[in-house]
C-alpha cells in the first residue's frame, strides 16, 4: 500500500523537488550578485562601505534560516505582501549572500596584490583591474567553496515550508498524511531525492571547476 | 583561450542576474480570497493527486460557489495558519478548527459547522481499557497545542491523585507511530481523526470517547477586514439546508454523525453575538 501511493504521488514529489530546486537557483542567483558585490565592497571599498559589509554579514550568518523565513513572510510582509516563495527566496537569498560574501572575499583576497598593480601600471583604470584581472581568477578559485554552499542551501530549502512553499518535504507529508503513518519509508525516498540533486550539482560544479582552472595553477588535483 | 574563460565567466554571472529577475516578477501577489488549509490534515483537508480534497475544502468550494466568491487555496503547516490569519496573510482560515477562547480573541469565527468529541486510542492488542489508558502511570500523547493537548493537561496532569505523563507530538502520525513502538499507552484524539486512522488500516482501536462537544468553525482574521463573514455563514447555512453538506462529509467520512448547524455557539466567542452576520434577516 505504502509502495502503491508512493509510485501514484511520485509525480508530485517531483514537482515538489523542482519548486525546491527553482528557489535554489533563485536565492543562490540573488546571493552571487549580492554576495558578489559585497565582497568587492569589503575589499576595496571606502571604510563606510566596509563597515556596511560587516555589518550585514554578522546579522545574516547570525540569524537560523526559520527565523529568517519567518521574519521575512510576516514581518516583511506585514508592510509589503510579499508571496510565500518570494520570501523563502529573500529570506534564505540574503543569508546566502553573506555566506557567498565571505566565499568571494577570501578568493578576491588570494589574488596578489601585485598584479592590480601591474595593470595600474598599464593604464587600467582601478574597477577595470578588478573586473578583468582580479574576478575572473577569484571567481575560478571560488568554485570548490562554493559547492559547498550549493549544498546548504539545497537543504535549507526545505525549511520553506514553513511560510507555505509546497516544496518537496511538503509533498511528502502530504503522503505521510493521506497514509497517516509509514514516516520512515516515504522520507527515506525523500531524503534519496536531495542526495541525488546534491550528488548532481556537486558533479557539475566539479566538472566546471576542471573546465575553467588555469593551465599550470594548482587546484583540486585532477587539474594539470 | 583564457579569454574565452572570461567571457564564460562573465556569461555565468549575467545568466544567473537574469535568471534573478524572471523568478522574481513571476510570483506576484494574486487577487482571489487566499482560504489557508492545513493540507495534512485528513479528512478535513489533504493533497492527493496534486489537489487538495477534503471535507473543508470541498465544503468550501461550494460556498464560493453558490455565494460567488473566487477563493484559491494556501497550504500551510498548523502552527502557521492562525499567525498567518491575524497577519492578514491569508484571508480565510478553512480547516477543522476548533473554537476556543484564546483563538476568538485573535480571529473572528464563523458559525460552527461540526462538533468533536475526543478519542482515547490505544494500540489494538493492548489491554489498557478507558480507566487504565489515562491513569495510575500511564503515558498519554496529544498534538502539542491542540484542545486535546490542553485538555489532558488540566485535568489529568494537574490533579495530583491521577499520576499520568503527557508527551506533545508535532503531528497525530508521530503520536500514533510512537504508540506502537511501545513508547506511550495511549494517545487522545478527536474523533474524526480517529476514526481515519482506523479506516487507514492502523493498529489501534479506541478505548473510551471523551464527550467533549467541541466546535469548530472557519474563521477570518480579526474585524473581518474584507467583510465576507455574513456571506460564509449564508453559504454554509445554505449548504447545510440543501443536503450538500450531509453529502460532502460522506464522501470522505462515511460513518460520521452530522451535527445540527449551526452546531453549540460558545457564549464567549463574539461573533456569536446577535446580531449574528449573515443570519436572521430572512
Amino acid at each position: 500500500m505504502v509502495f502503491d501511493t508512493l509510485v501514484a504521488e511520485f509525480p508530485f514529489l517531483l514537482r515538489g523537488l523542482w519548486i525546491g530546486v527553482q528557489l535554489l537557483a533563485a536565492l543562490l542567483a540573488l546571493g552571487f550578485v549580492l554576495g558578489l558585490t559585497l565582497a568587492v565592497m569589503s575589499v576595496y571599498g571606502h571604510w563606510t562601505l566596509r563597515l556596511f559589509t560587516v555589518v550585514f554579514e554578522r546579522i545574516f550568518r547570525g540569524i537560523p534560516e526559520i527565523v529568517l523565513l519567518l521574519l521575512f513572510f510576516y514581518g516583511i510582509g506585514e508592510l509589503l505582501p510579499l508571496s510565500p516563495f518570494l520570501a523563502a527566496v529573500l529570506a534564505l537569498g540574503l543569508r546566502s549572500t553573506a555566506y557567498q560574501a565571505q566565499i568571494f572575499r577570501g578568493s578576491i583576497q588570494s589574488v596578489a596584490g601585485g598584479e592590480v598593480m601591474a595593470a595600474r601600471a598599464l593604464g587600467m583604470s582601478r574597477l577595470g583591474a578588478i573586473w578583468h584581472i582580479v574576478l575572473p581568477q577569484a571567481l575560478r578559485r571560488s568554485i570548490g567553496p562554493w559547492t559547498n554552499e550549493y549544498s546548504a542551501e539545497l537543504k535549507a530549502t526545505s525549511l520553506a515550508y514553513v511560510i507555505g512553499v509546497v516544496e518537496l518535504t511538503r509533498q511528502a507529508s502530504y503522503i505521510v498524511s493521506n497514509l497517516q503513518g509509514n514516516t520512515l519509508t516515504v522520507f527515506a525516498v525523500v531524503a534519496a531525492m536531495y542526495f541525488v540533486v546534491n550528488r548532481l550539482g556537486n558533479a557539475g560544479l566539479y566538472a566546471l571547476e576542471r573546465k575553467l582552472a588555469v593551465p599550470g595553477f594548482e587546484g583540486r588535483g585532477a587539474s594539470s | 583561450m583564457n579569454m574565452n574563460k572570461n567571457k564564460l565567466c562573465r556569461t555565468l554571472l549575467l545568466s544567473s542576474l537574469l535568471l534573478g529577475g524572471t523568478f522574481t516578477l513571476s510570483h506576484a501577489q494574486d487577487e482571489p480570497l487566499v482560504a489557508g488549509i492545513e493540507a495534512a490534515f485528513p479528512p478535513w483537508a489533504y493533497a492527493q493527486g496534486g489537489e487538495y480534497k477534503g471535507i473543508a475544502v470541498d465544503a468550501m468550494r461550494a460556498i464560493a460557489e453558490n455565494q460567488g466568491l473566487e477563493v484559491e487555496f494556501r497550504d500551510m503547516p498548523w502552527p502557521s495558519l492562525i499567525p498567518a490569519l491575524a497577519n492578514e496573510r491569508i484571508d480565510l482560515l478553512v480547516t477543522g478548527l476548533n473554537v476556543t477562547r484564546e483563538r476568538n480573541e485573535v480571529l473572528d469565527f464563523t458559525i460552527p459547522w461540526w462538533e468533536n468529541d475526543d478519542e482515547v486510542l490505544v494500540n489494538a492488542d493492548s489491554e489498557l481499557n478507558v480507566v487504565t489508558a489515562l491513569c495510575c502511570g500511564a503515558t498519554i500523547g496529544a498534538q502539542g497545542g491542540s484542545t486535546q493537548h490542553s485538555w489532558i493537561q488540566a485535568n489529568l496532569v494537574e490533579n495530583e491523585d491521577i499520576d499520568v505523563t503527557l508527551r506533545s507530538y508535532e503531528d497525530y502520525v508521530t503520536a500514533i507511530e510512537d504508540m506502537g513502538v511501545g513508547r506511550i499507552d495511549s494517545v487522545v484524539v478527536s474523533t474524526d481523526t480517529a476514526e481515519d486512522f482506523i479506516s487507514k488500516g492502523r493498529d489501534v482501536r479506541i478505548a473510551g470517547t471523551i464527550t467533549q462537544g467541541q466546535p469548530q468553525a472557519l474563521a477570518v482574521s480579526r474585524g473581518d477586514p474584507n467583510g465576507i463573514l455574513g456571506t460564509l455563514n449564508r453559504g454554509i447555512m445554505e449548504l447545510y439546508e440543501s443536503g450538500k453538506w450531509q453529502e460532502i462529509v460522506h464522501s470522505y467520512a462515511p460513518y460520521a454523525t452530522i451535527r445540527q448547524i449551526p452546531a453549540t455557539m460558545p457564549d464567549y466567542v463574539r461573533t456569536y453575538q446577535e446580531p449574528i452576520a449573515g443570519l436572521g434577516e430572512e
